[in-house]
């Protein structure tokens, strides 16, 4: 009799958690994160400040306060293979949105395991368009590469500036992407490329491309590189102690302390940047909330973009009114002047990569960063992916 | 005119630092069999220490000399610590031990530092040009060539006046019987691994001064090309290590100078291509070593 009485208590107690369990919907999200490799320093802060909003909402209820969300967090060591492992392991634990590594390549490598069940994928701040070819599940969050070059190219013609010398590595989308699309804009509004070196990711010296470009005929009055660390600081210093002044332009990968930290060499260089924490703004409040609670500041705007893409997921779920995969990319693809924090964004008539505001800024002496001006891509100068 | 003789102190600059990673390499190799892929570590935690330095307030010049300090201290640790104990060892084995010291120093670099590149900001002044007819030529490369060719003459001189240097280059040749003629065999492969970390500290100043911040994987990449230029120029020679550096930084300089846009990307593969033909031509290496390992 006690032996029955156990069983069916035990029983219906199990039917009655698995029922709870069941009831208690819950959005999962998958995040790749690198935490050694060269996308360690984007991926880290992208998912700290991922996290952290997610955190803020999920103690309000969850997203549009209603549905918890439970995050799966795996480290891909910047390994494209590792990536699409992981990925399929969080596929498997039920992940039903993909956060993805902060490049394309390993967004691209992602999207092709995501693509057999439709789940939504996104890239932390992968900016090559490319990137959203492989199909309508995949997304960028940051503007793209061909905004940020169609931008900087017309606030450097304004600036007067008629001869560019271009500095790319065919070695990723973006180091070639971002200073072609440039070059193509530039051109567009009667610009002329004077010059082309190409380089090798993690090149140990760049003298050889610094003599070319002074050896130039006729001599660039701007110089335009998309190279990331330590590419760039060997590159600006080599320059500059070639002795030349010439004005150097990059794209939002120069936005990090590390460059800002490298002295007088950087004063003057002009970048792109995803947003820019004005007085009073969504992205100061951000940095406010976030300092307060974690005890540091955010010094890159990767910890912005981490949060606008909860804040992007968030306004994708309520406009499905589903968290079906498919559904959920569905609505994320018709989101029109969404809001978020760097800048709203607009994934409507767009090939998936968000239409949002391109910040142009410029290196102090002092190391800081300095607001120029903030501005959408011209459709009529925007170089097509 | 002025191109070329740009272009050639880039070479001779880049080709300076090769050769005393190369050499570094190479004494280490010619003494206990092991080639050393935590060399480029070594280099890292130099540059990490003119970092750390230089942000605890020391003035530029105690920052370098600091970091060549670490540098020594780093080498001394890692033989005492890891490959003392695998002493005698097959080479490959060797070699495994290496990698794996290497990976648990860059995972250290990465969670104990940073992942990301940290800046090392030296004084503008140190950047300035000057100018040899119609050439500008930088003030860094050219202090860069003087401290290699420095170190390089020192080193020789270390090498073949002094009764360690004797001994070092006696141990190259045979270390059983220096052992059996009484010199302390640990003594002298300590100061091969201290010279070693040495150069090591020398080429991370030179390229944190050129470069401008340091990283986990700074130390990786050239002390790849510094490996290839130990094989090239012979394993186990030291002269052959300093001239393959050389030919190996000229290479590189020369194919990014004056490659046709269109042939760039593969300039690596044609840099490589020319070690291998170097290499069929002599498979010894340039300069082979008395008691040449076949490379």
């Amino acid at each position: 009799m006690t032996l029955r009485k156990l069983f069916l208590s035990t029983t219906a107690a199990s039917l009655a958690l698995t029922a709870a369990a069941a009831s208690a919907e819950e959005y999962v999200i998958g995040v790749m994160s690198a935490q050694s490799g060269y996308l360690a320093p984007y991926d880290g802060p992208a998912y700290a400040g991922f996290q952290f909003c997610i955190d803020e909402k999920n103690a309000n209820g969850g997203l549009n306060g209603t549905l918890p969300v439970r995050t799966i967090v795996k480290d891909t060591r910047s390994d494209i293979a590792e990536g699409v492992k992981v990925v399929q392991e969080m596929l498997d634990e039920g992940a039903q949105f993909i956060v993805s590594s902060a490049d394309a390549d390993p967004t691209i490598a992602a999207a092709q395991i995501t693509m057999a069940d439709g789940i939504p994928t996104m890239t932390f701040a992968g900016t090559a368009p490319v990137l959203t070819q492989v199909g309508e599940h995949v997304f960028g969050s940051y503007p793209a590469d061909n905004q940020q070059g169609a931008v900087l190219a017309q606030y450097a013609r304004d600036q007067g500036f008629e001869r560019v010398y271009l500095v790319k590595s065919p070695d990723s989308a973006y180091t070639l992407g971002g200073p072609e699309y440039f070059g193509a804009a530039f051109e567009a509004l009667g610009g002329t490329i004077v010059g082309t070196s190409n380089y090798s990711l993690n090149q140990p010296d760049f003298s050889a491309i610094v003599t070319t470009i002074k050896a130039a005929d006729p001599q660039p009055d701007v110089i335009v590189t998309w190279a990331w660390e330590p590419d760039f600081p060997a590159f600006i210093k080599a320059l500059r102690g070639a002795g030349v002044t010439t004005q150097v332009m990059g794209g939002d990968v120069l936005d990090t302390p590390t460059v800002r930290g490298l002295g007088e060499v950087v004063s003057g260089v002009v970048h792109t940047s995803g947003g820019f924490p004005e007085e009073g703004s969504a992205y100061a409040d951000f940095i406010a909330r976030f300092t307060a609670a974690k005890g540091f500041a955010p010094d890159n705007n990767y910890y912005a973009s981490g949060c606008d893409i909860a804040n992007m997921i968030e306004q994708a779920v309520a406009a499905a009114g589903s968290t079906d995969p498919r559904a959920v990319a569905a609505a994320m693809a018709g989101i029109e002047n969404g809001t978020a924090i760097m800048s709203n964004f607009t994934f409507k008539g767009t090939d998936r990569m968000p239409l949002r505001d391109v910040v142009v800024a410029r290196i102090t002496a002092d190391g800081q960063k300095e607001f120029v001006l903030r501005a959408q891509a011209d459709p009529a100068t925007m170089p097509k992916p | 005119m002025d191109l070329i003789l740009q272009q050639t102190i880039n070479a001779i600059s880049l080709g300076g630092v090769y050769a005393m990673l190369a050499l570094g390499l190479a004494i280490v190799f010619s003494i206990v069999g092991l080639i050393n892929f935590a060399h480029g570590d070594i280099m890292t935690f130099g540059g990490y220490g003119i970092f750390l330095s230089l942000a605890f307030g020391f003035p530029p010049v105690a920052a370098l000399t600091i970091g060549i300090g670490a540098a020594v201290v780093m080498a001394l640790a890692l033989e005492r610590t890891a490959f003392r104990a695998m002493r005698g060892a097959d080479v490959v084995i060797l070699l495994i031990t290496s990698f794996a010291v290497s990976e648990i120093l860059k995972v250290l670099f990465q969670n104990g530092i940073s992942a990301r590149p940290v800046p090392i900001s030296l004084p503008a002044s140190w950047s300035g040009t000057y100018q040899i007819g119609g050439a500008t030529i930088g003030v860094v490369p050219t202090v860069s060539i003087l401290v290699a060719f420095g170190s390089l003459a020192g080193l020789t001189w270390v090498l073949r006046r002094t009764a360690t240097g004797m001994a070092m280059r006696a141990a190259a040749q045979d270390l059983e019987m220096l052992r059996l003629l009484g010199v302390r065999a640990n003594r002298v492969v300590a100061v091969a691994f201290a010279l070693s970390g040495l150069l090591a500290g020398i080429a991370a100043v030179i390229w944190t001064a050129q470069r401008g911040s340091v990283d986990p994987m700074m130390g990786f990449f050239p002390v790849l090309k510094a490996f290839i230029a130990t094989v090239l120029g012979g394993l186990g020679s030291l002269g052959g290590a300093v001239l393959a550096g050389f030919v190996i930084g000229a290479l590189e300089v020369m194919t990014q100078a004056f490659l046709p846009d269109s042939l760039s990307p593969y300039r690596d593969a044609i840099v490589l291509g020319l070690v291998i033909a170097a290499l069929l031509w002599r498979p010894d290496g340039l300069l082979p070593a008395a008691n040449a390992n076949r490379s």
